[in-house]
């Protein structure tokens, strides 16, 4: 039938862009990792044998990891309310949530800095009223990496949730309680699943945009907290190793690929049981 | 195009930098300054000049760009934030959209490949400090790494050296430090006790071995900016800042000051980028930045020390101690062994990530 | 029952409101720095000053890279809503193996750091004429913030009942009718978030416009980069402001314009 054309229609401008501006200059760039300096798999056995590398890509995926983690555990009521709310509380919380991107990265970072440094606003707080004698190490270490990162790539999982949370129907909801299951246990067994796919698209976006971030890190984080693109940033930047870079990136590309079959897979599998 | 004006173009400038030298008028040299240059006529072309931005390429663009307009009629077009990966990416391209770009000693020294020589027919840096003089760039500034303070935490109990900078109990809490191996094996070696002169090559087990002593007490800045702020809201006591940061602070009112024992001196370089399509203009264009009168009116400005000597006598009193090439301060500290980087600076880059992670 | 419900209704409440201290605490930190007497960035200022509003609108680069930047991010945004959603409803009705090869293929701007997307898009934008144009910079930023409307589009078409079409199909309606009055308006909330993203990432976009730009195409990120060797003082923080103001009247405009057309409160 004519679906099918149709479908061939639609995603035609959307495939032909990022193929033409995108796959086609990236991949001539990243085949560099296995054809310089000769052919080879030399760039991924230095990644693979050297400790800083796997260090590092630990590293990004804890931080990825805990960030998205944090923005599902706010995320998720703060899209409960946007949906449940009048719409005056529904703009403010929307507008609240946008705000980081209205100032740069470094007016962010400095803010923050303000805030949470020894002598910043809240720990000037805490020691005024008594309840710390010594000021918290709230910045320069992973806390201060996670208190940025969270608070800017909190949008990506509230509004993907946001958007399906709107579409539930309540009387699912209603349903089960009326039939005798406690609020507590409609909303896991009813609820949470239907949220479901709102949930994993904003943990997607937000684990991902984690993975590529480097520049609040290295100015909110401490001496441990380095991620993967910094240093591929470093090795294009200062010593022109596309190479290496690029085996990095091809690195980073397959795993967080392979991690989301993984995901799939299992979801697959539950998703079976629910 | 060039060929029949350079003979007469250079000897009219050896002859102007001899009365560059006799005259000791600052208003005689900023007449004299002028014609240096004017003797080309580049008068219809353009070329453009890429930096880092802000208040130091507003600067750049005042003291070198502008004159070098004026005499010649060339016309340069700023661009930039200078950024290492896409200056490569362009050159490797091999058509760069820069002709003249300010690069670090330590950039130059790893990528000398990227640049064009210096056509030292057109260029005449004889009137330089030699040791300012790559044969692929013009030291357009120097500045330098020093220990800083923040007279409010430190009070009178001010830290002179580096060794004070490693000394956790005299001064106690967290220090400020560059998240870079260099210049921090430098620092970590003359803090153990290495003479500035012996640095080289440096001892760089001894190094690390030091800089552990100071591993959890110190904060790791990335950003010069964020630096700054450390010294400025007292959040550190002293640490390691560049002249020019604790310059632009300071003369604003901050309580930051600085101390020139055992700095450490780096260069800014201005090239060429290999296959510029404006390099003759971009030739020319770097006497503009050797003549005294320039330097100095930089230096004016932002407190970046000039290469040139004859420079010296046209800076503002208040701006000299702040200058990293006077004899007095250039005699306390040592120059950064581009040399010795260009050799070592990927391994042990690659060994300063790991220290930190572990 | 009732009782829980108030509770969960006022824990709900307490949330919000340390939702909305957290996200504004930077921001209220930066309006109070940019109107510093200081001359470097402090805080609490020692005083009151509008120098920093005064220098920023004194230079009119500020002005114009601004509007460079929304020169760029609303086109940017309208393409990649278009192509986005056209992509995530013939995603959602492919049953090939090839939708999962397509999906990836438009996800991966989003997983391959940004450097090296910026170099390679640098490298053939040159050869094609299209670096240093606004044209360039349209381009590219679709490329990167399309994966956002897909992601977000996609997710809401898997909650969507295909009968509702299927059944608008059966009734007669053509294939546009029956997208334009029965999926559009059930996907809209997700099709306006997928906007709303496109345009901040492109807003927020520094690594790729610092590539592509040059004097005369220059957005306002990178203007706000580049100052990595000179000083740095308050002016930053009052361009912010000035952002965070104009943001908050478009919203209050928003809400007016809503309420007199008696039109139903979207995004």
């Amino acid at each position: 039938m004519s679906l099918k054309d149709r479908n061939i229609w639609l995603l035609a401008p959307a495939v032909l862009l990022i193929a033409l501006c995108f796959l086609y200059p990236v991949s001539w760039l990243l085949q560099r990792s296995v054809s310089e300096p000769v052919w080879g798999l030399q760039n991924y056995v230095t990644i693979f044998s050297k400790t800083i590398y796997l260090g590092v890509l630990w590293n990004t995926v804890a931080i990825a990891g805990a960030t998205t983690i944090l923005c599902a555990l706010i995320g998720f009521p703060v899209a409960y309310s946007m949906v449940h709310s009048t719409p005056w509380v529904r703009k403010v919380l929307i507008f609240s949530v946008l705000i980081p991107f209205w100032t740069s990265i470094l007016v962010r970072s400095f803010a923050w800095l303000v805030i949470l440094q020894g002598g910043g606003v809240i720990n000037d707080i805490l020691l005024g009223i008594g309840l710390v004698a010594q000021p918290l190490d709230l910045v320069y270490n992973r806390l201060g990496v996670l208190i940025g990162m969270v608070q800017v790539l909190l949008p990506f999982m509230v509004f993907p949730l946001y958007s399906v949370m709107a579409r539930i129907d309540g009387s699912y909801v209603k349903a089960a309680t009326n039939l005798g299951a406690t609020p507590v246990r409609a909303f896991f067994r009813v609820y949470l699943p239907l949220c479901f796919p709102g949930l994993a698209t904003g943990a997607m976006l937000v684990f991902i945009i984690a993975l590529g971030y480097f520049i609040t890190p290295a100015l909110l984080g401490g001496r441990g907290d380095i991620m993967i693109a910094q240093l591929i940033f470093e090795r294009i930047d200062e010593f022109g190793d596309w190479p290496l870079a690029s085996a990095l990136a091809i690195v980073l590309l397959l795993g967080t690929g392979l991690l989301f079959l993984l995901i799939n897979a299992f979801l697959k599998i539950r998703g079976g049981r629910i | 195009m060039g060929d029949t004006r350079k003979p007469t173009g250079i000897s009219r400038r050896k002859l102007l930098a001899t009365s560059l030298y006799a005259s000791a008028s600052v208003a005689a040299l900023g007449i004299a300054g002028r014609p240096a240059s004017a003797s080309v006529d580049l008068e219809g072309r353009e070329m453009v000049f890429a930096s880092w931005g802000g208040s130091y390429q507003a600067a750049q663009e005042t003291a070198y760009c502008i004159p070098f307009m004026d005499a010649t009629g060339a016309f340069v077009i700023q661009d930039g934030p200078m950024n290492g990966s896409k200056l490569r990416t362009m050159v490797e391209s091999g058509e760069p959209v820069w002709d003249v770009v300010d690069v670090t000693d330590t950039f130059l020294a790893a990528n000398e490949a990227l640049f064009e020589d210096l056509d030292f027919n057109i260029v005449d840096a004889s009137p330089l400090d030699q040791t300012y003089v790559h044969k692929k760039g013009i030291g357009c500034i120097i500045w330098s790494y020093n220990v800083a303070f923040n007279t409010d935490v430190v009070g009178s109990n001010t830290p002179a050296n580096w060794a004070d900078v490693f000394d956790v109990e005299k001064f106690p809490g967290k220090r400020a430090l560059r998240d870079r191996v260099y210049p921090m094996l430098e620092i970590a070696l003359m803090a153990d006790g290495v003479a500035k002169d012996d640095l080289y090559p440096l001892d760089v087990d001894r190094g690390f071995a030091k800089l552990d002593t100071i591993k959890e007490h110190a904060i790791w800045y990335t950003s010069n900016s964020a630096a700054q702020q450390l010294f400025v809201d007292g959040e550190v006591g002293l640490g390691v800042l560049l002249n020019g940061r604790t310059f632009d602070v300071h003369k604003k009112g901050a309580p930051v000051n600085l101390s020139w024992d055992q700095n450490i001196r780096s260069i800014d370089y201005l090239v060429i980028p290999q296959g510029a399509p404006n390099a003759d203009v971009a030739q020319h264009f770097m006497n503009a930045t050797i003549d005294a009168a320039n330097q100095a009116l930089m230096a004016n400005l932002l407190a970046y020390a000039p290469c040139n000597p004859a420079a010296f006598g046209m800076i503002e009193p208040d701006v000299l101690p702040w200058l990293a090439t006077t004899e007095a301060n250039a005699d306390k500290g040592v120059l950064i062994n581009a040399e010795y980087w260009r050799e070592n600076l990927a391994a042990l880059t690659e060994r300063w990530t790991e220290w930190k992670l572990s | 029952m009732f009782h829980s419900e108030r509770f969960w209704g006022r824990l709900r409440g307490v949330i919000n409101v340390l939702l909305v201290v957290y996200m504004l605490a930077p921001l209220v930190v930066t309006l109070v720095i940019s109107f510093s007497s200081a001359l470097y960035l402090t805080f609490p200022p020692p005083g009151f000053s509008l120098q920093w509003y005064e220098k920023m609108f004194d230079n009119p680069t500020w002005t114009r890279t601004l509007w460079t930047s929304v020169q760029i991010l609303v086109p940017a945004a309208f393409f990649a809503t278009v192509l986005g959603t056209a992509a995530a409803l013939a995603l959602s009705r492919m049953q090939s193996k090839w939708a999962v090869v397509i999906r990836s293929l438009l996800m991966a701007p989003l997983i391959i750091p940004v450097i090296i997307t910026a170099a390679a898009i640098f490298g053939v934008f040159r050869i094609w004429g299209l670096y240093g144009t606004l044209t360039g910079l349209i381009i590219a930023h679709v490329i990167l913030t399309l994966p956002f409307v897909l992601a977000t589009v996609s997710a809401n078409l898997a909650v969507f009942d295909k009968r509702l079409e299927d059944a608008a199909a059966n009734c007669g309606a053509p294939p546009w009718t029956a997208f334009r009055r029965i999926t559009l308006p059930l996907i809209s909330p997700a099709v306006m978030s997928g906007m709303l993203f496109a345009m901040v990432i492109s807003f927020d976009e520094l690594i790729v416009s610092l590539f592509l730009s040059t004097p005369r195409v220059r957005p306002v990120t990178v203007q706000m980069w580049s100052n990595v060797k000179g000083d740095t003082d308050p002016t930053i923080a009052a361009i912010a402001t000035v952002l965070f103001l104009f943001s908050l009247f478009a919203l209050l405009i928003d809400g007016l314009a809503r309420r007199r057309s008696g039109r139903a409160p979207g995004l």
